[in-house]
């Protein structure tokens, strides 16, 4: 227990003896001491629940000696005429031991039954994670040490098309595997809180190009455009992280919608914020899944590949930036994959002349 | 195979990674001299005398930007370093103390060399005065501090003009936040980085044939800038 606490522990026990006096005082004329002897055992009692045993000692302690003093006759003296006065000093110390030791043990319990059930959710977490990571980076790990056996072993019985063939599809799914394990150790980073935000003024448009730039192979068979409105404002945001949530739903429409169709980025400038979307004109999700989808691990039926960990990680990047993802069914065949982030004004720059001297 | 391209120092802790380099470098024609540790790569640096040093940022024995630190109190060699995804700060670090460029792992080794090209373009044929640089159907000539897009003269404004022959300077190669800001704007603004966001903006519009898709000044994000010219 913290030392502030212990002191509001003491602070409330003084108070409570004093409480106690003055409802004595007003109690006195009309009844009997036994009566006021009792009020100052609630506050034993009271404060051995709440507090540590230290206070209840000090309450038990404080109020005999209020009592004494002040209500037992004679009066003004810490003379203990009555030997039943005693009897009520030692009942109250005990009380006061034996209550605020029960309490700690039940808080004790509370506490150790907490942190177990942590633990067991802990572990259940941990193992679905061990799960669902080792089956996803199994199937490249398969894929790559069949194909690099062939190329070691059998390499020279090999046409020079198989060769090239086997060496590609190793580099495509070491890369895959890459780009999985980056998403895992994001993912844990982001959980435990270990991520710092690095912000910087940045351009939507122009992460967006790099994105697109990036995500070109993946994007190919789709139709990608981009629409900014003419007064965006620069965002005060991560780039390396905005940069991944832009990738991680465009990817992610890239991976669920027909080839061949529209995949757009495009941003709102609000009151308050700005919400970019990347909407796709696939066959839309369920509305049952609209939340879903940001689970961790969350695999929709039909899509190859991929950890089901890119939106999660989408969503709680934006969460750091302050903002909030969703997705929305779009009204004809669609999901809308939106985040928002606050609208903040970039500081004034100089001004030049349109031309250089010569 | 053209032997005699020039040497180049790897210095690199994991076998794997080195033994991958010296074969995909030396079947380029370059001779690699390899360093498994940091310090004996800041001694190998001096008595190989390399014309360019790859160095690990993950070194176990020195941390990478001392190396750097240590080679450029007496080169001017190019250095590219290698580094994990996800550590920019540890990039901008190696990039600061002067390293040249960076190349980020897992790599293909088409970017490697598409950087160690670059870099070693740039030891061979340092910035001249005069020097014009491609980009698309936009020349950029620095020497009349003006643009030709498909015949046209583009007005450029005098901070374009520092902007473009900065990235020139580096042609092929990155250029921070930080160094563009300092030499174009003072360093009292190296981290006025939405000035960089404005003009970029605006030369991309200039010079581009698709400002929103560019592919001569393109974004390393969070790092800087990189001008690609057309050879």
């Amino acid at each position: 227990m913290s030392a502030t606490r212990q002191w509001i522990g003491y602070a409330w026990a003084a108070g409570a003896s004093t409480a106690c006096t003055l409802a004595g005082f007003a109690m006195a004329p009309r009844f009997d001491l036994v009566n006021i002897a009792m009020v100052y055992l609630l506050a034993v009692v009271v404060i051995a629940l709440r507090f540590t045993r230290g206070a209840a000692v000090f309450t038990s302690v404080a109020s005999v000696a209020l009592f004494d003093f002040l209500f037992v006759p004679p009066q003004g003296t810490f003379t203990v005429d009555d030997v039943q006065y005693l009897l009520t000093f030692a009942i109250m110390l005990a009380v006061a031991v034996v209550i605020s030791g029960l309490t700690r043990n039940v808080r004790e319990q509370a506490r150790a039954q907490a942190v177990l059930e942590v633990e067991a959710e802990t572990e259940r977490i941990r193992s679905v994670l061990l799960a669902s990571i080792s089956h996803d980076l199994r199937t490249p790990l398969a894929v790559m040490s069949g194909a690099s056996s062939s190329l070691a072993e059998r390499g020279e019985l090999l046409g020079e098309k198989e060769r090239r063939e086997l060496a590609r599809s190793l580099y495509e799914q070491s890369r895959d595997m890459g780009e999985r394990v980056a998403k895992v150790l994001q993912m844990t980073r982001l959980e435990t809180g270990a991520m710092s935000l690095d912000r910087d003024w940045v351009s939507l448009p122009e992460l967006a190009a790099t994105v697109l730039d990036r995500l070109a192979e993946r994007l190919a068979g789709h139709r990608a455009m981009v629409e900014w409105p003419a007064d965006l404002p620069l965002v005060h945001v991560d780039a390396v992280l905005l940069e991944q949530v832009l990738a991680n739903l465009l990817d992610n429409a890239a991976r669920h919608t027909a080839s061949g169709t529209v995949v757009r980025l495009r941003a709102q400038v609000r009151d308050a914020d700005i919400v970019v979307s990347v909407e796709d004109f696939g066959h839309g999700i369920p509305e049952a899944d609209v939340e879903r989808v940001f689970a961790k691990f969350h695999h929709a039926g039909t899509a190859p590949g991929g950890m089901g960990l890119g939106l999660s990680i989408a969503r709680s990047i934006v969460r750091l930036h302050h903002g909030e993802a969703w997705a929305e069914r779009i009204p004809g065949g669609g999901t809308a994959f939106r985040f928002t982030l606050p609208r903040e004004t970039a500081p004034a720059m100089p001004a030049e002349p349109p031309e250089a001297p010569r | 195979m053209n032997v005699g391209r020039g040497t180049i120092l790897v210095v690199e802790d994991e076998p794997e990674i080195r033994r991958f380099l010296r074969s995909s470098l030396g079947a380029e024609g370059y001779r690699v001299v390899e360093s498994a540790t940091g310090r004996r790569g800041a001694i190998d640096a001096g008595s190989h005398k390399p014309d360019l040093a790859i160095i690990d940022l993950g070194l176990p024995d020195m941390d990478g930007v001392e190396i750097i630190r240590r080679i450029r109190e007496w080169s001017s060699m190019p250095i590219l370093v290698l580094s994990a995804r996800t550590h920019e700060r540890s990039k901008i670090e190696a990039l600061d103390a002067g390293a040249d460029d960076y190349v980020t792992k897992p790599f293909g080794i088409g970017e490697l060399f598409a950087r160690v090209r670059a870099a070693m373009r740039h030891r061979v044929r340092p910035m001249q005065g005069g020097m014009q640089v491609r980009l698309g159907n936009t020349l950029v000539d620095l020497e009349a501090r003006r643009a030709i897009r498909d015949g046209t003269e583009v007005r450029l404004t005098a901070i374009e003009l520092k902007l473009l022959g900065c990235l020139a300077r580096h042609l092929g190669m990155v250029v921070t936040h930080r160094t563009l800001l300092a030499e174009v704007w003072g360093p009292g603004h190296a981290s006025d980085t939405h000035y960089l966001r404005i003009y970029m903006k605006q030369l991309r519009e200039k010079l581009e044939d698709d400002p929103a898709r560019p592919t001569h000044i393109l974004t390393e994000t969070g790092i800087g800038y990189r001008m690609v010219a057309d050879d």
